[in-house]
């Protein structure tokens, strides 16, 4: 051992936390990870042939055609699942027809921001070009129609304060929280593949194989490779 | 496992958990929530843990899981590398060896807070991180080689 393994391997034995404050870190088990699973039938879809054009508080499903069933059935499965933490992206098909240019291109600005992650509105407006429409960016996302699948909740002000949400700040810091307690990626410490949660194989992974990355390229580095369904190299 | 083993090997482990998570996230909030997220994660999925596991290498698995995400959710440091110009330095100090750390990619940064908090071996690396012991071998030297260099050794 050198010098350095020496200084390395003080450096991170300082970090251990004595015995009598480590017993406080154990938190009260009864209480359980985060999930909002209740919420999942709180909401009213409405669908077209082209995919979820509306969601908003209530209950059940509007869709004309057996097409637009098949959108709003999805599209409640991945809410579902989303809100129990087993979900970090969502794959049913956005119709957004009949919402104005600068609002759309606002709200497929806001689908990119990584899931988990936050951007203010003043960064929202930097990145659609238009750096002095922060408010107009606020406004285009008070009226988004799709909230949720749509993460306008992701949007934050400046300062780090929520703003206005269609579904209360409380639910806003609950999403939020919730995507803080569910990781993007998981590996199959068997297979060594890593998959968005919510791709149909990383749910079948067993609970001892579940690895979490950061990134692709980081799942790379240690011998993994990215699913061939849910593809989340080419994700955000 | 019942509540009360739980919690006794929780106890046990939570100061060094603790340590790796402060050495990943860099301070002592984020550290103390995470050790905390990932005690109530463990616990919750107690029912799929093998006893063929030592207890410990289950808890730093879930625990990697949670800083990991952690830090997926963080923008890479905008740092540059410390301009020392080949000097070098009479001593390690811990806040060098912070900053450098932060240089180190994040699955070798986490093998190499995992190795010297725990000294863990190669292979219960790789079973943490559910990867070869190959690669436990390279991403650490590879690790330690970045810490090196940014330190002007």
């Amino acid at each position: 051992m050198d010098r350095m393994d020496t200084a390395f391997r003080e450096f991170f034995a300082a970090a251990v936390a004595p015995r009598g404050r480590a017993r406080h870190l154990v938190p009260r088990l009864a209480d359980g990870p985060l999930t909002l699973e209740a919420l999942a039938g709180r909401f009213r879809i409405e669908a077209t042939e082209r995919g979820v054009a509306r969601l908003y508080p209530g209950r059940g499903v509007a869709a004309a055609s057996a097409r637009a069933r098949q959108h709003a059935a999805q599209a409640l499965e991945e809410l579902g699942e989303y809100l129990a933490g087993r979900r970090a992206f969502f794959s049913v098909d956005v119709d957004l027809t009949g919402v104005a240019p600068f609002q759309a291109r606002v709200l497929a600005q806001a689908r990119r921001i990584p899931f988990g992650e936050t951007e203010s509105y003043a960064e929202l407006a930097r990145r659609i070009r238009r750096p002095r429409a922060a408010r107009a960016v606020g406004n285009a996302l008070g009226a988004n129609p799709v909230p949720v699948i749509v993460p306008c909740h992701r949007v934050i002000r400046g300062d780090g304060s929520w703003g206005h949400y269609a579904f209360g700040g409380d639910m806003k810091t609950r999403l939020l929280a919730l995507e803080r307690a569910t990781p993007a990626l998981v590996g199959c410490a068997s297979t060594r593949i890593v998959c968005r949660r919510g791709c149909a194989h990383e749910q079948r992974v067993g609970e001892s194989n579940r690895i979490v990355f950061a990134s692709v390229p980081d799942a790379r580095s240690v011998g993994y490779r990215p699913c061939r369904v849910c593809r989340p190299g080419a994700a955000a | 496992m019942d509540e009360a083993t739980f919690t006794r090997h929780a106890e046990a482990y939570a100061g060094r958990l603790y340590a790796v998570a402060y050495r990943l996230l860099g301070n002592r909030a984020d550290a103390e929530d995470a050790v905390q997220r990932a005690l109530l994660k463990a616990f919750a999925a107690r029912a799929s843990y093998a006893p063929r596991w030592a207890v410990s290498t289950w808890l730093y698995r879930v625990l990697s899981n949670v800083c990991i995400d952690e830090l997926r959710r963080r923008r890479p440091p905008p740092e540059p590398l410390p301009t020392g110009g080949g000097r070098r330095a009479p001593r390690v100090e811990p806040v060098d060896l912070a900053r450098a750390l932060n240089r180190v990619p994040r699955e070798a940064r986490l093998l190499l807070a995992l190795h010297y908090v725990n000294g863990l071996s190669y292979r219960e690396l790789a079973k943490i991180r559910g990867i070869s012991v190959n690669t436990v071998k390279s991403q650490l030297a590879r690790g330690k080689t970045i810490l090196r260099k940014a330190l002007g050794d």
